[in-house]
This record gives structure tokens, C-alpha cells and sequence, in this order.
């Protein structure tokens, strides 16, 4: 058999090396496009083994009103989620899913609240808030309080943060550090169920009538 | 600066408009162009203004789709620009670089009797090419196929090269004008597009009217700016598969018949003229043979 030449073998080498070099950085918040496994019980969301309810905390709705959170919600299921407005993945990806599936599942606002909370409340007001939900759906509720409160939130669902992670790579600002879980409670107030990020319009289509359903 | 082999997506990673050059496009770039001009030197003959400029304009489309920045927005965040690489690859780059091969080269680069060349032969036969073109469309266009291969620069170079080679396949019948090459002609060259066209109505008909979205990629991918729906996007992704697959193939379609058609009409109208050139001939010979007989004194020739 005739060896290669040289000159002709330098071109798959190249290739070969240009192609084992091939393997693309992932980030922090990189997952699998194919969405949530479901369960044994057909559901998307995760189980949370933990006995915890809906924090305590006073915060400001959009309106201007001081509510407490742990009685606001109540009488409802509700989604809570922590995030902030100029959060470049996470949060406009949970909340656009969100709200896309709550109209393609038929699920209203009246049998479901979904809450925001803002764990950026330096740069977050009120109307920053409602402005940025409104991109998802105005009937979404959104929440501001002192950073104190919002960690004394997160504590008592034994979450982390907020914390500063660095420089937005957009320019806008610092990029914050937060749960990157939506987390469902029941009518009662009991946390049931966490979507990771991850959890696609097809998962919440599917969990959110059973949410309604079941936690009511 | 970041630097990567090819465009692929990097789940979570936001978008920013920071230049990423992908090294491969540009080795790929080089090799075509490269070799075109290594091809005719060895061969000693001159590049064709026509054919070269058409070759050159075919490598530039691949790299404009393939490069950052849109290369980098249809793997990894908006559907619709992935459907338009496709299309691009497809629909202008193919027949362009096909267009731009001289027959000798492809004799060349395919020595007729080699492996090779019965490979070339066997897969540009008119049935076996749209089997594969549509093979490739429909497997590459797969959710599990996008949100799989599409993570990987290598992956995502695969499908490209699928994409291309698939299109090369499907162009060659079509474009070929020596029946022994597996060219085909009116009116078989337009049911084959037409039969394309309407099977890409397929995979364009469960993005534009699927409830949800079916790319995870594009889904969970860190949006462009607020307020943008993934399933706009994917709708907006079906419809332009559908218009080149519809309205433009149609187009060419209706373009190439109608060249034949007027090619038949001319061909069918010289061959009335000469024949009723004959026809006269032998009208007027009947005529003067008819005088001649009437009046053999006053008989004329012409």
C-alpha cells in the first residue's frame, strides 16, 4: 500500500484537529433542549420533598400597595419565581413560556396567579417591573421589596442569593445571581412542585391544568 | 477575542454583538476557491470569467450564512435565520457552484469508468436525488435532530455539509444539460422541482401551524430582545421555507417550461416553415407543368 504523501496529508490533519477542537463552550445556565423528563406521575415539574409555604415578607405590587406575600396569594395555586428585569435568559425564557402555555392550556389568571419577584430592587421599581411583564402578560403580579426582605424570602425556601456574578457581557449593568426555579404552591400555600430552567412550553401545557386541577 | 471552528449553539449564552470568527468557513472557503484555480493551473487552462465569477459568487454565499454573525443566529438563536441558511445553502449557493463547473473539471475531479464517478451517477439519477434531498431535509429538520447536533460545532458542520451536499445532489439532474450525466429535460425537470417544492410544504406546513415550539434550542435560547416569541419565530421560519419552497421554485419552474415551451414552439415553427417551403416548391412545379401542358409554346422554367 503507498503512504501518503506529505503535502496530502496535511490537510486531514488539519481538519481533524479543527474538528476535535469542535466542542462548544456551555454556560452556567446551559441545559437540555428536550425539556423536562415526566415523572412516573406524568408530571414535568420536580417534586420537592421539603414541607415549606409561600415566604413572609411585606412587598410593593406595581400598583404602589404594600401586600404580604405569605396571605396574597392565597386561596389560589400560585408560580413564584425570582428574578430581575435586565436578566438576559433565564427569566424572559421562564416567564414568555409561561405565558404562552397558560393560553394554549386555557388556564386564566383568575385560577392561577404567577408572581415576579425582583431580587434587583437597587435598579427594579415598581414601574420598571410592570413594564418588563408586560412584554410576558399584564395580568402576571409583580413584586419589589429591600434586598434584606427578598434574601429573608429566599432563606426561608432555603434558596441562595441574590448575589452579583459580574459584568453583563451586553453592557447593561452586573448580572445577579438568583434561583433559577419557578416554584408552584398550592391553594394552601404549600410548595408542591419547582420547574428548573429548562422547562418548556410543551411541560407547562401539560402541568398547568393539573395544577389547577389538583391544588386548587 | 473568541475564536471557534463553527457556528454552533451555546445554550444560555447570551447574545452580544462581539465578533466570533469561525476558523472553518474560512479553511472551507479556501479550499474551494483554491482548489477551482489549483484545478485549471494543473489542467493549463484559463478560469472562464462566467463560470468563475459564479463559483466565487457560490463559495461567498455559504460564507456569508456560515460566518458570524448569521451563521451564529441561525444555529443558536432565531429559527428563522436557520431556515434562511438553508435556503441560502439551497437554493443559491448549490446552483451556483454547479453552475460555475466546467464540464471538463467535473470529468476531471470524476474520471469517468472510477468509483467516483459511478458514485456521482448513481446518486444524481433524478429519483435517487430527490429521495436523498428530501431524505436530508426532512431528517435534518427533526427536533431531535436540531437540538442533538446543533449543541456541537461538529455536529452543526455535519449538517451544513448535509445541507449542501444534499442540494448539490438534487441541483445536478436538473441543471445538467448531457442526457448520459443524468440531465433531464422538460417536461420531466419540472414535475421533479414541482415534486420538491410540494413535499418542502411539509416540514414548512409543522412550523408555521405547530401550537408549540418544536426546537428546544430556539426556545430555551436567551432571547434577542424582550417581548420575542419563540413560536413567532418558528412561524416566521415555516413561511419562508414556504415561499422559496412555493412561489420561487414555482418560479423557476414556470421559467424553465416556459424556455421549453418556446424552444418547442420555435423548433415546431421552422419545421412548418420548411415545410411549407416544400409545399410551395411543389405547387409551383405542378403549376408550370400544368402551363406547359395548356400552352407548350409559351412554356416557362423557374
Amino acid at each position: 500500500m503507498r503512504a501518503p504523501r506529505p503535502a496530502n496529508a496535511i490537510g486531514p490533519l488539519l481538519a481533524l484537529g479543527l474538528l476535535l477542537t469542535a466542542c462548544g463552550p456551555a454556560s452556567a445556565t446551559s441545559t437540555a433542549a428536550q425539556g423536562l423528563e415526566a415523572g412516573p406521575d406524568g408530571w414535568h415539574g420536580q417534586p420537592v420533598g421539603a414541607e415549606q409555604s409561600v415566604p413572609t415578607g411585606a412587598f410593593t405590587t406595581t400598583e404602589g400597595r404594600t401586600v404580604e406575600l405569605a396571605d396574597a396569594f392565597l386561596d389560589t395555586p400560585t408560580l413564584l419565581f425570582f428574578g430581575y428585569t435586565n436578566c438576559p435568559d433565564i427569566c424572559p425564557v421562564h416567564l414568555a413560556a409561561i405565558a404562552s402555555a397558560m393560553e394554549t392550556a386555557g388556564v386564566s389568571y383568575d385560577e392561577l396567579d404567577v408572581v415576579f419577584v425582583s431580587v434587583d430592587p437597587d435598579r427594579d421599581t415598581p414601574s420598571r417591573i410592570e413594564a418588563f411583564l408586560d412584554n410576558f402578560d399584564p395580568r402576571m403580579h409583580g413584586l419589589h421589596a429591600d434586598r434584606e426582605v427578598v434574601t429573608g424570602a429566599l432563606g426561608q425556601l432555603e434558596l441562595s442569593g441574590p448575589v452579583v456574578e459580574g459584568e453583563d457581557p451586553r453592557g447593561d449593568g452586573d448580572l445577579i445571581g438568583h434561583p433559577a426555579q419557578v416554584i408552584g404552591f398550592d391553594a394552601d400555600g404549600d410548595i408542591r412542585r419547582v420547574w428548573p430552567f429548562g422547562a418548556r412550553r410543551s411541560d407547562w401545557v401539560s402541568d398547568l391544568p393539573r395544577i389547577v386541577e389538583e391544588w386548587s | 477575542m473568541n475564536v471557534a471552528w463553527w457556528c454552533s449553539s451555546t445554550p444560555g449564552q447570551v447574545w452580544t454583538w462581539r465578533y466570533t470568527p469561525f476558523l472553518g468557513v474560512w479553511v472551507v472557503a479556501a479550499t474551494f476557491i483554491g482548489g477551482y484555480v489549483a484545478a485549471h493551473r494543473r489542467a493549463g487552462r484559463p478560469l472562464e470569467r462566467g463560470r468563475t465569477r459564479r463559483w466565487v459568487l457560490g463559495v461567498l454565499s455559504l460564507v456569508l450564512v456560515s460566518e458570524w454573525p448569521i451563521g451564529q443566529l441561525g444555529v443558536g438563536y432565531l429559527a428563522t435565520v436557520g431556515i434562511a441558511r438553508y435556503v441560502i445553502y439551497t437554493f443559491v449557493a448549490a446552483p451556483l457552484l454547479l453552475s460555475g463547473l466546467p464540464d471538463w473539471l467535473v470529468e476531471r475531479w470524476f474520471p469517468a469508468g472510477s468509483r467516483r464517478s459511478n458514485a456521482l451517477r448513481a446518486v444524481t439519477r433524478w429519483p435517487v436525488a430527490l429521495l436523498v434531498f428530501n431524505a436530508v431535509l426532512f431528517g435534518t429538520h427533526l427536533p431531535i435532530t436540531i437540538d442533538t447536533l446543533k449543541v456541537t460545532q461538529l455536529g452543526s458542520f455535519g449538517v451544513d455539509v448535509l445541507h449542501l451536499g444534499a442540494a448539490l445532489i438534487w441541483w445536478w439532474p436538473a441543471m445538467q444539460r448531457i442526457p448520459a450525466e443524468n440531465a433531464i429535460q422538460e417536461p420531466l425537470r419540472a414535475f421533479y422541482l414541482f415534486a420538491s417544492s410540494v413535499l418542502m410544504f411539509v416540514p414548512a406546513a409543522f412550523l408555521t401551524f405547530s401550537p408549540l415550539p418544536l426546537y428546544g434550542l430556539y426556545e430555551l435560547a436567551p432571547p434577542l430582545w424582550l417581548g420575542f416569541d419563540p413560536l413567532a419565530d418558528q412561524q416566521a421560519a415555516g413561511i419562508i421555507m414556504n415561499v422559496v419552497g412555493g412561489f420561487v421554485l414555482w418560479g423557476i419552474i414556470a421559467a424553465l417550461f416556459l424556455r421549453w415551451a418556446g424552444e418547442r414552439e420555435a423548433e415546431d415553427e421552422a419545421t412548418r416553415r420548411t415545410r411549407d417551403a416544400a409545399t410551395l416548391r411543389r405547387m409551383t412545379a405542378l403549376e408550370s407543368d400544368q402551363v406547359e401542358t395548356e400552352d407548350p409554346g409559351h412554356a416557362t422554367t423557374t
